[in-house]
């Protein structure tokens, strides 16, 4: 559903992703991990064709991002850290505007119906996002995806600076979504939550992919261990 | 996808303190507005009225008199008052509203308002055209300042980018979004303005079909200024900048381009000043023929040329009074005379009206403002036109009175007085200003302008919003 193929972006003589070759199946939810500057949300915004490759392909549901950037989108929704929304509409009128941006057009009941699912609180739907919590915002994104039926989630940091019951609900609303079949691409610096939600997981360095693992073949000690060996923290490490 | 954005669009409007307030000051600035213009009309017309029938009657009741002394008594012509100045009161506050009409001298037109009021009146009126061409484009800019910038600075262009949103479907959106509130209290002015003016008692010019015409010209100038705004906001990243870049271009559109304008026409083809004209006038008048004086080189001429026409030897043997005949002549002389000055002042204007033309190219308010009054009959165009009128009416009635004079009378027979019922033959002065479809011929060039600015700016802002 999500491929890279030999994906490098450069800004000057700076490699901001090098040659990143990924593949994220229907059903899987692969965690990017990596430090501030490994190339995770360059990855993601080639993803999204914000901006373009250098050299290298980007594939969503077998289209090209740069050739399809359009047809792409209809396939994918985005959750990036904070999720802005508009703060003088209520949670169902977002909603509403972006599922209809994506050409999808739902009465008030369905609409009520995705934020329940996405997990926000009935009592919350009619007011107005400026009341909203980070974590609140994110689960109006999550029903703007599920509004959108989007086969591909992409999130760059989107538990940053959640609370651990709001990170934890995140996380199971990703499982519900890797239970219908969407392919989740997560950017994020949290190894736990890495471990706990992902299907696969990915280490990156310097615009590289490092390591990869399948998360049920590595407990969280070892990808402690695998991410502070990748990173050079040597001290940490031992 | 439009429609959605127009709704989102509006109701994040609808929710702003800022604009609710802003939409409730203009209303009831231009309630006021077009109260005070609605009273000021009436009271005008009833003014012109009462002016027209007393003045008449006097004219009329004159008594015997020699038609001399009736034509030094003079009459006046009096400016009406037109529906639309209802709504765009142009210059006719300072532009005088009657001509003292008399025998060998052209008038200006007197009894301006502006010079009835104090020096207060500097501040200007609260009119319906001060809202609808200064105040209009500013709720526009504090209705589309951040149209884009918020979404900027809210970071919701990201996730609208993500869900594949079309960078012309979101512009039209919010354009409409910044349309419709202005298209609604424009229509509403415009429709209780024709319901106004459709049931007062005007003087039979009213038509609604210049009052739908006017409607559109505010309508494209209103369009040209949304399309400047959110251009401005696709372009910023601040909403800060954004209001500051509008506000500049509202002041250079609106306050200094018009002042501007004025100043470089004026130097580019200034005016003679009063004196000098008066100067000019006095002495292509002295280098002809004088009616009041039988000794003069050009009165002499006069008299051995008619002689010699009508082959008699004395002046007292022509079939007519050779002194009304020569007052004619004089007049007939000095109606040239003013035609000549008046012509270069006319030429003067012109040239003037071409360099604001020309300047219209950097401001929508120069065409919309010259639209605006010529439709409204209240422009310079149309008083210069009525001041014509009241020369050409002058002129016929200085012939009128000569010609009883010279055909009812002797030579030499100043006693002579014309019938206390002769007064009534002459027609009362009625002045009909230009047609709807005369005005937008003579005001081609300033619709063609505001066009350009229209397809420019539309042109612009698709162009420049391509990716958002």
């Amino acid at each position: 559903m999500i491929i890279t193929d030999n994906l490098t972006k450069k800004y000057g003589e700076h490699t901001a992703l090098d040659h990143l070759n990924l593949n994220v199946n229907a059903g899987e939810i692969y965690c990017l991990l990596g430090a501030n500057g490994a190339g995770k949300t360059t990855t993601i915004n080639l993803l999204l064709g914000f901006i373009e490759p250098t050299s290298g392909s980007a594939f969503i549901n077998q289209l090209n991002v740069k050739d399809d950037a359009k047809a792409t989108k209809r396939f994918l929704a985005y959750i990036p850290e904070n999720l802005m929304l508009y703060p003088g509409l209520t949670a169902v009128e977002n909603l509403d505007y972006f599922s209809g941006i994506a050409g999808k057009k739902f009465g008030n009941n369905q609409l009520k119906t995705f934020l329940e699912e996405a997990g926000l609180q009935a009592d919350a739907f009619g007011n107005r996002i400026s009341t909203f919590s980070k974590g609140m915002r994110q689960k109006v994104g999550i029903a703007i995806a599920l509004a959108k039926e989007a086969k591909v989630l992409l999130l760059d940091e989107p538990t940053s600076g959640l609370d651990p019951k709001a990170s934890n609900e995140f996380g199971l609303l990703l499982q519900q979504l890797r239970s219908k079949g969407v392919a989740t691409l997560m950017a994020t610096h949290d190894l736990f939550r890495a471990k706990e939600v992902g299907s696969h997981i990915g280490i990156m360095k310097d615009g590289q992919l490092k390591q990869q693992f399948v998360a049920e073949d590595i407990s969280l000690s070892e990808l402690e261990q695998a991410y502070l060996n990748t990173m050079d923290y040597k001290e940490l490490a031992s | 996808m439009i429609a959605k954005t127009f709704l989102k669009e509006t109701k994040e409007l609808l929710r702003e303190g800022r604009v609710r307030i802003a939409v409730i000051i203009v209303l009831m600035l231009l309630g006021v507005a077009v109260w005070i213009s609605t009273r000021h009309y009436q009271n005008v017309n009833a003014q012109y009225a009462m002016a027209k029938t007393a003045e008449r009657v006097i004219w009329d009741n004159q008594g015997e008199k020699n038609p001399h002394s009736a034509a030094h008594y003079g009459t006046y012509a009096f400016k009406p008052k037109y529906p639309l100045a209802l709504l765009d009161q142009g210059v006719d506050k300072f532009a005088g509203t009657s001509i003292f009409l008399e025998a060998h001298n052209r008038n200006e037109a007197q009894f301006s308002a502006a010079a009835d009021q104090t020096a207060l009146a500097r501040f200007g009126d609260l009119t319906p055209d001060f809202i609808l061409l200064f105040i209009l484009p500013l709720l526009i800019i504090l209705l589309g300042y951040n149209s884009f910038t918020k979404e900027r600075e809210m970071g919701t262009l990201t996730l609208l980018q993500s869900q594949g949103i079309s960078s012309w479907k979101l512009l039209l959106g919010k354009w409409t979004a910044v349309f419709l509130p202005i298209f609604l209290i424009t229509t509403a002015l415009f429709l209780i303005a024709g319901l106004l003016l459709g049931n007062l008692k005007d003087f039979g010019v009213f038509n609604w079909s210049s009052l739908v015409m006017m409607y559109l010209v505010y309508i494209g100038y209103y369009i040209i200024f949304i399309n400047i705004v959110l251009l401005i906001s696709s372009k910023t990243k601040k909403s800060g900048i954004s209001l500051v870049i509008s506000l500049c271009v509202w002041i250079i559109a609106c306050l200094a381009a018009p002042k501007a304008a004025s100043n470089i026409a004026e130097n580019k083809h200034p005016y003679p000043s009063r004196q000098e004209f008066a100067a000019n006038i006095l002495k292509d008048k002295k280098q002809g023929l004088d009616g009041h004086n039988p000794w003069s080189k050009e009165a002499k001429l006069l008299e051995q040329k008619v002689l010699q026409e009508y082959g008699v030897d004395s002046l007292h043997q022509l079939p007519f009074n050779f002194d009304g005949y020569r007052m004619q002549k004089s007049e007939e002389h000095e109606a040239e005379v003013y035609l000549k000055h008046y012509n270069y002042l006319k030429d003067q204007y012109t040239q003037q009206a071409k360099v604001y033309r020309g300047l219209a190219a950097i401001s929508p308010y120069l065409p919309t403002r010259f639209l605006s009054m010529a439709i409204a009959n209240t422009d310079y165009a149309t008083h210069w036109d009525f001041a014509d009128a009241a020369e050409d009416y002058r002129v016929a009635t200085q012939k009128f009175l000569n010609d009883n004079f010279a055909m009812n009378s002797q030579y030499g027979d100043w006693a002579y007085q014309a019938d206390a019922s002769f007064w009534k033959e002459l027609p009362a002065f009625e002045y009909d200003p230009p047609e709807l479809k005369e005005t937008l011929k003579s005001n081609g060039s300033n619709l063609m302008v505001m066009g350009v600015w229209l397809l420019g700016s539309f042109g612009l802002l698709l162009f420049t919003t391509k990716n958002i």
